[in-house]
């Protein structure tokens, strides 16, 4: 028996002396001091150009491939003697300083496919490149492990298909308190209250009311638990940063929500690549590091886990038009305080042995990342929700 | 016919029916009515939108169109929503019922999406033009589609080097479903449709040097196959039209599939693929007016919306909301999540979607507002807390409803018959008793009322 479930019970037997706010307020407290675990995944969309974020700069191929498009070496920050971060990436060089960041590198899947459209939808539903999924990889943890649908929330306004599964959804919102707003309405609340039918799930209508009175009471628990916090930290005025501060604000208010979701979008570089991948890189980065701290500050880092991926890396060679085409492995970003190998977690990738398209070949399939985080951080068998059985890593 | 049939037909072939029409048609045998609807469906009307300035940037040589290639993803884009409004706006005032909703239903199995807006027109028109005819005609014109060829890479697969994309997807979503054909099918049939490809135009080229003439072995088959002699031998699968009946059977009738009927239906499809046949012996049956089918089904965001429209005429003056309100509901047309297509069903629902579906009739229709007024008491509030919501949010729902129609078309209803007439299943005891309670104000905001119902999800 788990402590929580030994105080809820412990709570009925002696219930003629614990009132049920104070049982609340316990379990809060208890939630807290055994920790819960949480993961942020970071979506960057558009294919973010790994080679220019994590730059080998001690490879000649590097600038042969990038005549113009190249970083030089005093540009860059430098990681050890032959890797270093985009000169954008500061604030994370502080987090990695500070063994806060795994850089896991050449992650992709067999077969690649370079449309934005199909490499996303892969790497959501995390099916063979060769399958198609009418459901996604956190959705499918819902399904097996969700017990509401704010187990899982995307701050966005509609839902990834990533946070789709077979049975639950997950929720989307950005604004708590107006999507509290529209569920609200006295009308709604008329209209269930006296329903009495003990067969809802049983047919469509009754899963119709079902599912608003969930929707009702997830909406209400979401926002009456969020309001009760609020960060000081200044977070940059931008989108990105809003969605940071508004996960910061479900964490540190204890809410019991697993998974988050956020993306930020614009890495399709073409053309005149560099200032406005630089731009991005620092929306965030700048944004991730005051969003650590303000964790940091509640003590609800360390049960936070925060994965950053793209649907993949682009080509070696630079174009015309000095930017870079679809591409295939690129690296992702783990950062949390209890990392197990942090700093550089392989090898970078090959330049010289590329794919008939010039792209890098990969070595990591991402959904062994999946795997391991599904495994050893959440604590939920993996091959339920991936099909498959992976080899797992190490790096938690 | 029965009242009560015809709306569940209606519902289930388009998006409801108004009393005007269905007074009308109610004196007619079921019979005359299936047929009719057969016979307005007979004509087919494409649905277009100007592309003249798209066709200026593709005409040339094929380096002033290299040159133009960003140019044309852009008005691509353009155009893409324009067809998008035009589509709902076509599904609103259909003249082809029938083969408009089949287009829609076609255009969730035959799933292809495509940033070049001339091949997305014509991939949009060819489900149109097959909607009610034969399937393998249909079959063999989607894989000649400009649209499909690029969206499951037919285009790249060639006799050096097979793309397996489409002939793998053929099998499993288009004709037979997963686990009906092995890997080595998979392998022989992507061989017999390499050289697929198309012109700039759209049209399709079929590359001669690029096709594999070899032999090839496909269920148990051996020939020089080429694209058309694969389908023709999937077709000979029973199966072919059980995976088919099946699907139409959970679109048009129930979410969970009788077998005897579907295996009534998989005899006459078999026969022919003529869908038109399929269709007339579905609405012709008895069990298509089983109790348990009518009003059973939740309705997907098209016929929510387009069923609301149909009610109440509401135009858009802004054609990214009408997006929006796509991509919140989970359904933008012509935006499909992958080729597996939407799952419909209770998929469509989530805690996000279902009170926004809830309150969307509202928003919509009635500056957010469902009365609440108690029964013998007039809604003292209804015009300040409307007018209130149209300065505050007027910009983000710029809709301009047509109450006067509504009223036109149901002003002979009694306000009491307006239930049946709106919803397409019974409300449940605690809604019932709820709205008895309350006033009913006017038809317009009793008609809101019932919108705001889970009851009106079903269909």
């Amino acid at each position: 028996m788990n402590r929580r479930k030994f105080l809820k019970q412990s709570s009925l037997a002696t219930s003629l002396f614990f009132v049920p706010s104070f049982v609340k307020a316990f379990e809060q407290v208890a939630s807290k001091t055994l920790g819960y675990k949480r993961l942020v995944i970071i979506q960057l969309s558009g294919g973010n150009d790994g080679l220019n974020t994590v730059i080998p700069f001690r490879n000649d191929l590097y600038y042969k491939e990038r005549p113009t498009l190249g970083i030089a070496k005093n540009d860059i920050i430098k990681l050890n003697d032959e890797v270093g971060f985009n000169n954008s990436l500061a604030p994370l060089k502080r987090l990695y300083d500070n063994s806060n960041v795994s850089i896991i590198n050449n992650v992709g899947y067999p077969n690649p496919n370079r449309s934005h459209f199909r490499s996303m939808d892969i790497w959501q539903t995390a099916t063979d490149s060769i399958k198609y999924s009418q459901s996604g990889w956190i959705g499918r943890y819902l399904d097996y492990y969700g017990k509401h649908p704010h187990s899982a929330i995307e701050i966005d306004d509609s839902l990834s298909l990533a946070m789709k599964g077979e049975t639950l959804n997950a929720i989307a919102t950005q604004d708590s308190r107006a999507f509290y707003n529209l569920s609200k309405d006295p009308y709604f609340k008329n209209i269930h209250k006296h329903q009495n039918d003990a067969h809802l799930s049983e047919h469509n209508l009754g899963y119709l009311y079902k599912s608003l009175i969930a929707a009702e009471s997830s909406a209400k628990y979401i926002y009456e638990t969020s309001k009760t916090v609020s960060s000081n930290k200044a977070y940059p005025n931008n989108a990105f940063s809003k969605q940071l501060k508004t996960t910061a604000q479900f964490i540190n208010s204890g809410l019991e929500t697993k998974v988050f979701y956020l993306s930020l979008g614009g890495f399709d570089t073409h053309y005149n690549q560099q200032g406005r991948q630089d731009k991005l890189l620092a929306t965030y980065a700048e944004g991730i590091e005051v969003f650590v701290h303000d964790l940091k500050d509640s003590n609800s880092f360390k049960d936070t886990l925060i994965l950053t991926f793209s649907e993949f890396g682009r080509r070696v060679k630079q174009n015309a038009s000095i930017g870079t085409d679809h591409g295939t492995a690129n690296n992702i970003f783990i950062i949390g305080d209890q990392l197990k190998k942090p700093g550089l977690y392989n090898n970078m990738a090959s330049l010289s042995d590329l794919d008939d398209n010039g792209d890098l070949k990969f070595e990591i399939d991402f959904r062994t990342i999946y795997a391991t985080v599904l495994d050893k951080w959440l604590e939920v068998d993996d091959r339920k929700i991936l099909n498959k059985s992976f080899n797992q890593l190490s790096f938690i | 016919m029965n009242q009560k049939h015809i709306q569940h037909l209606y519902w289930r072939v388009g998006f409801g029916i108004l009393p005007t029409e269905l007074e009308n048609i109610s004196k007619k045998s079921k019979k005359e009515v299936v047929d009719n609807l057969f016979q307005i469906s007979k004509k087919i009307t494409p649905l277009e939108v100007d592309v003249s300035d798209l066709e200026e940037l593709f005409g040339g040589s094929f380096d002033t169109i290299k040159a133009n290639r960003n140019q044309i993803q852009k008005l691509s884009r353009e155009k893409t929503l324009e067809l998008n409004v035009a589509w709902i706006d076509r599904l609103t005032y259909p003249k082809e019922l029938l083969r408009e909703k089949m287009t829609l239903f076609w255009a969730n199995h035959f799933v292809c999406e495509d940033n070049n807006y001339i091949y997305t027109q014509n991939f949009h028109n060819t489900l149109r033009q097959y909607a009610l005819g034969n399937f393998k005609d249909f079959v063999m014109a989607i894989s000649k589609e400009a649209a499909m060829t690029k969206y499951l890479n037919t285009k790249q697969n060639k006799k050096q080097k097979p793309n397996e994309n489409f002939a793998r997807e053929l099998m499993e979503l288009f004709t037979l479903g997963v686990g009906n054909y092995t890997e080595e099918d998979i392998k022989e049939s992507a061989r017999a449709f390499t050289g697929y490809g198309h012109n700039f135009e759209g049209d399709f080229v079929f590359r001669q040097r690029q096709h594999d003439e070899g032999v090839k072995t496909f269920f148990g088959k051996t020939g020089a196959f080429n694209g058309d002699d694969i389908i023709n031998i999937i077709l000979n699968e029973r199966q072919c039209a059980k995976y088919i009946c099946g699907k139409l059977y959970r679109y048009f009738v129930n979410d969970t599939i009788n077998d005897e009927h579907v295996n009534q239906m998989t005899n006459v499809f078999y026969k022919d693929y003529d869908i038109e046949n399929i269709m007339r012996f579905i609405l012709l049956s008895d069990w298509f007016y089983d109790e348990k089918n009518i009003g059973t089904k939740i309705k997907s965001p098209m016929e929510l919306l387009v069923g609301m429209r149909n009610v109440v005429p509401v135009d858009f003056k802004n054609a990214k909301q009408l997006l929006n309100i796509q991509k919140l509901l989970g359904q933008i047309l012509l935006n499909p999540p992958n080729v597996a297509g939407w799952k419909g069903g209770r998929n469509w629902i989530d805690s996000n979607t279902i009170v926004l579906r809830l309150k969307l009739p509202s928003l919509l229709l009635n500056h957010a507002y469902i009365s609440k007024a108690v029964s013998g008491t007039t809604d003292r509030f209804l015009e300040t807390k409307k007018a209130i919501f149209k300065k505050q949010f007027g910009k983000r729902f710029n809709t301009v409803p047509d109450w006067n129609v509504f009223n036109a078309v149901f002003k002979n209803v009694d306000v009491d018959d307006l239930e049946t007439l709106i919803l397409a299943c019974k409300m449940n005891d605690g809604a019932s008793r709820y709205l008895g309670a309350l006033s009913k104000v006017s038809k317009q905001e009793y008609c809101v009322q019932l919108m705001s119902l889970p009851e009106y999800q079903m269909c």
